[in-house]
This record gives structure tokens, sequence and C-alpha cells, in this order.
């Protein structure tokens, strides 16, 4: 049944040398010296980016489960919260659980429904999911979510001061969030679960064997990754007060992928260095570009050319992505269990 | 309905065009070949030129056109399809993601992004049960099942043909036999680009050429190669003009509804098949 050939990078990742309180330092560190490159009002933003690619890295590099249909789950989030700030109340806290809530559910069905697939047929099935539930966002509910043209929100100070409408305040809370959601995952993928979740992705056969109802364990990683990234959504409603079907087109799964595969599948660092990249090549490059052309006096292409060309180069000479080449480089001599 | 009719079935055909290489190219080397969308979307945009050059004539531009475009199929087989042989799913999803990423960027920069509307070639209408049907779509629909006709005549009766489909059941088997299947499995890649190509100068004049138009068709050719069961030939071209006819037959009551509805059929195939084609 599992035919698909065993990928190097996949490997199950050795022991942690620093702790995850350290581990949490550096992500803050790291957030708080991005926060002086760039203008903060990004951060927020970036930081979303980040809780969703670490819920499809879940999915992804942990679990082996490639979906093009994640971001059904974030739009799912994120309208769920806009329509609650719109025809609930205006609680903030409230949206964030209505979102989290009808996304978890969403999942829980559906899930019964995509796992039943492997391969490809997972992640194209995935696709047509995500492709309905844009449709639906458009057309048929476009009498509450004002289809194409957006819904606009507003929420309340959360705890009556955290207004998620000044830049500060949104970077704050969303960076909390954020190491919150990586502390949970580092302590889900370290626990024996964790590891029987990767066992899946290694071969679910023999974990079969070994008698476990590997259905369920996919079908409970499935609803926690979803329901991450409903959370990522949700925020991204309260921080930005407007959603529109961009937020749950089916386009927006591949900027997920690569980020993923870009600093390496199956590492949580990996995620977010993958992450930070992608967000590089994406908002830097199309502006560097212009700037770039006219010093040089040549058409230089998009940066879409760009990304398919680290694209090629990821797959064709740097499996494992960023954090997987760096490991497999620095501990070659022990490294015969990554298979490379 | 005659005319839903009609229409449904020239979507079929022209998605019965486009998926022949995508559902070739998955049963042989279980790849889903994302770059499939990048040869069609280039070999219009490189008809539209060509049209321009010879004069408004339409065999011409779509020779040529097709002859530029097997060295172009020819260079992403060699390059990147043959190199993901064996891979992981993940790893050719990827690679061959990039190869389109790069073809789009390249048209963008070369034709721009306005839509190129090209005319009808024919462009003589027959009347039938009281309506005008242009008789390029009755064309259409006719070389599909020409095509499909020339496939099965290939696949039974041409030793690369009868190779393919033996590799399709077993390459390893036919590998044994002391066969070059990658070369077969190659000439099989560059007949399904250029049958891509064909769907795609077929299908300009009763659409518009966009930098993106790859992307749609890939999105609704996965739809007909899951549902036809992905490597199966026979599947692949009812699949395709049941597909279409869904469209057809959805868009006519609800125009917006036509592409989920196709994905909503996928999903219900997907869950009703009793054994999954891994």
């Amino acid at each position: 049944m599992n035919s698909r050939a065993p990928c190097p990078g996949f490997s199950v990742p050795p022991a942690p040398r620093g702790g995850l309180v350290g581990e949490l330092a550096l992500i803050a560190a790291g957030l708080v010296l991005l926060s002086f490159v760039i203008r903060i009002h990004w951060m927020a933003d970036f930081a979303v980016f980040f809780i969703l690619v670490l819920s499809f890295d879940l999915l992804y590099g942990y679990m082996g489960h490639l979906s093009f249909g994640h971001m059904l789950y974030f739009g799912a989030g994120a309208y769920g919260a806009a329509l609650w700030l719109v025809y609930g109340n205006a609680s903030a806290l409230l949206a964030l659980g209505v979102g989290i809530a009808a996304a978890a559910g969403m999942a829980a069905i559906l899930g019964g429904i995509v796992l039943r697939t492997h391969g490809a047929s997972f992640a194209l099935i995935n696709m047509a999911f995500n492709e309905i539930g844009h449709f639906l966002v458009q057309s048929p509910l476009a009498a509450y979510t004002l289809g194409e043209d957006g819904l606009s929100c507003t929420a309340d100070p959360l705890f009556g001061f955290i207004s998620l409408y000044e830049d500060r305040w949104a970077f704050a809370f969303s960076a909390a969030v954020l190491l919150a959601v990586f502390a949970l995952l580092r302590v889900l993928t370290r626990s024996p679960f964790g590891l029987l979740v990767r066992s899946i992705r290694e071969n679910e056969s023999r974990v079969q064997f070994l008698g476990y109802d590997t259905f369920r364990f996919k079908w409970i990683t499935f609803v926690i990754a979803s329901t991450i990234a409903a959370l990522a959504g949700a925020l991204f409603t309260l921080i930005q007060g407007f959603v529109s079907p961009r937020v749950i087109s089916p386009f927006g799964n591949v900027d997920v992928i690569f980020a993923v595969l870009i600093g390496g599948a199956g590492y949580l660092g990996g995620a977010l260095i993958g992450a930070a990249v992608f967000l590089a090549i994406k908002n830097f490059l199309p502006v560097m570009i212009p700037e770039l052309s006219r010093w040089l006096e040549v058409k230089l292409p998009q940066w879409e050319l760009w990304l398919g060309i680290v694209l090629l180069v990821i797959v064709f000479s740097l499996r494992g992505g960023i954090v997987g080449t760096l490991r497999a480089r620095l501990r070659k001599p022990r490294a015969v269990e990554a298979g490379a | 309905m005659i005319q839903t009719v009609v229409y449904g079935l020239t979507i079929g055909a022209i998605l019965y065009f486009f998926s022949v290489g995508l559902a070739l190219t998955f049963g042989t080397m279980h790849i889903i070949n994302f770059a499939h969308g990048m040869v069609y979307t280039l070999g219009v945009y490189l008809f539209i030129t060509f049209l321009q050059a010879f004069g408004q004539s339409f065999p011409a531009a779509l020779a040529a056109s097709l002859l530029a475009m097997l060295p172009v199929a020819w260079v992403i087989e060699r390059f990147v399809i043959r190199r993901l042989y064996g891979e992981s799913l993940d790893y050719a999803i990827i690679a061959t993601y990039g190869v389109l990423l790069i073809g789009t960027d390249a048209i963008k920069m070369v034709w721009g992004t306005t839509p190129y509307p090209v005319n009808d070639p024919i462009g003589v209408a027959v009347p039938l049960a009281g309506m005008d049907l242009p008789l390029y779509r009755i064309a259409i629909v006719l070389s599909a099942f020409a095509l499909y006709v020339a496939l099965r005549a290939f696949f039974r009766r041409s030793l690369v043909g009868r190779v393919v489909v033996a590799a399709l059941e077993d390459a390893d088997g036919v590998r044994c036999l002391g066969i070059d299947v990658n070369r077969h499995f190659s000439i099989v890649f560059v007949l399904g680009s250029a049958l891509a190509v064909l769907g795609g100068i077929l299908y300009a004049p009763i659409s518009t050429a966009d930098p993106y138009m790859g992307f749609h068709i890939l999105l609704l050719a996965f739809a007909v190669v899951i549902v036809g069961g992905m490597g199966n030939l026979n599947g692949t071209f009812l699949a395709a003009l049941a597909l279409g006819m869904v469209m057809a037959v959805t868009g006519r009551y609800w125009s917006q509804a036509a592409n989920a509805m196709v994905f909503a059929v996928m999903a219900l195939v997907i869950l009703l098949r009793p054994r999954e084609a891994h």
C-alpha cells in the first residue's frame, strides 16, 4: 500500500540539545530582531503566517500527508471570527473561539472523509473541498459574507485593553500566540503520540501491524493541524478587521507548502525559518527587482520565477530544506539514520 | 438543450486533449505533472505569435507552434521529470510546480498579462433545432473522438504504444525484458504535451489566452484524471466528457457553481471508489 520511496531528510529528528524554554527565547529574540528590520506593521501578519506554516508542518512534515487544501481551515477560522463579529457581538475572545470551533468541527467531519485516501488523492481531495469552500464563501453565502467585496468587522479590545488594531499590541499578542503554538507542537511531536505520527509517515502498514488504529491517530492529527490553522485565520481577522475570499483561496496553499519545504519539512524550527525566507522572497523581491532592473538597465523577471528556481534547487540539491541540510552537514558522523 | 450538450462536449473534448498527457505521466511515472499547464499556456501564446507572423493562417500557425513546443517538452522531460522518477510524490509536485511558476512568469514577461482574443477560424454556424451552433465547436468535439480512436490504435498496434501499456501495468517487468522504458516514457511525454498544446490552441478561439489559463485547466484536469482512474486512458476519455457535461449543465443554471460542481463530483468519486489507485 505504501509504495512511496523513502524521502531523505524525512528522518526522526534526534533528541533535543537545548530545552524548550531556550527555543522559545530564541524565537522571541528572532521576532524582536526582525521587528527592528522591517516595519512593525507587518510583524503581526508574519506571525500569523508562521502559525499557519507550523500547523501545516504537523500535517505534512510530521505525518507525511501533503494537502492542497489547508487554507480551507485558515479561511474557515477567519470567516468564522468575522461572521461572529458582524452578526454576533464584538468580543474578540468569543470571535476567536467561534472561528476555531467552526473550523475544528469542519475538520472533524471532513477529516473522516479525506483521510480515507492517501498520496495524490489525499492532496487533491483536500484541494476539491477547499475549492468548494472558496465557492461557498464567494457565491451562495454572499448574503452573509458579501462575496468578493469582503467583510469588514471590528472587535472590542481584548481583555479590555489590548487593542489589536494597534501595531505593537497586535505584534505582541500574535507573537505570544505563536510561542504558545510552538510550545504545544514541540511537546506534542516529542510525545509518544508524536512518535506514532512520525511512524505513520515512515510506514503506515507497519504501525497497523503493531496493532494501532492508525486512522484514529491520523484523524486526531488532522483535526489538531486544522484547528491551529483556524487559530491563525481567526487571529488574522482580529488583526486586519477585514476578510475577503482571498483568505480561503486554494492558491494560498502553495505558499504554505513552499514555506515548509524551504525550511525543512518535519522540523518545527525549519518551518519558521522557511516561512521567514518565503516571506522575504515574496515581499522583498517584488520591491527589489524593479530597482535592480533599473540599476542594471535590464528587464528582470518577477518574484514567481525566482521562487520557481528556488523550488527546483530544493528538490534537486537541497533535500530536507535549510534546516534538514544543515543538520545533515553538522552531524555527518552520526547521520546514518538520516539515510541521505 | 442541444446547445448545452454541445457546449459540454466541447469543454469535455478540450479537457480530454489536456488530460491524456497528465494521465499518462501519472500512470507511467507516478508524477503529478504541474508543468503540463505551462506547456499548454506557452503553446497557445506561441500560436498567437505565429498567427500574426503567418498572416492569420490557422493551420500554419498550429503546425509551427506544435513543432516549436516539441523541444520544450523534451527538455522538461529530460531535465526535470526523468530526474524525479521513483521519487516521492511530493517532490515531483513541487519541482513541476516550480517549472509552472517559471514558465508563467516568463510568459508574463514576454507577452504581458492582458488577455488575447483569437478569432474563430471557421466562423460558420449551423442551424440545428432552431439554434445556431458554431461549426467550430462541433469540429472540436469530432476531433476529440478522432483522437480517442487514434490513441486506441496507437496503444494497441504500435510497438511504442504497446510497450507503454505494458509499462503502465508493470514498469519493472518491461525493464526486465531489456526494453529501455525511459525512452518510451519520454516519447509518450512529448506526445502528451503536444496534445495539450493542440487542445489549448483549439480552445483559444472560444476563450481568451491569459498567462494563468494553465492553472485553471490543471485543476479541472486533476478532477478528470482522478475520476477516470489515474493512468486509465478509456476512463480519462469518459471522465473528460462527463465532467464537461457537468460543467455545462451546472453553468446553464448557475454559472458560478460550474467549477465547484466538478470538484464535488470528484470528491464523491474518490469516496465511492472501493479501492483507490495509489
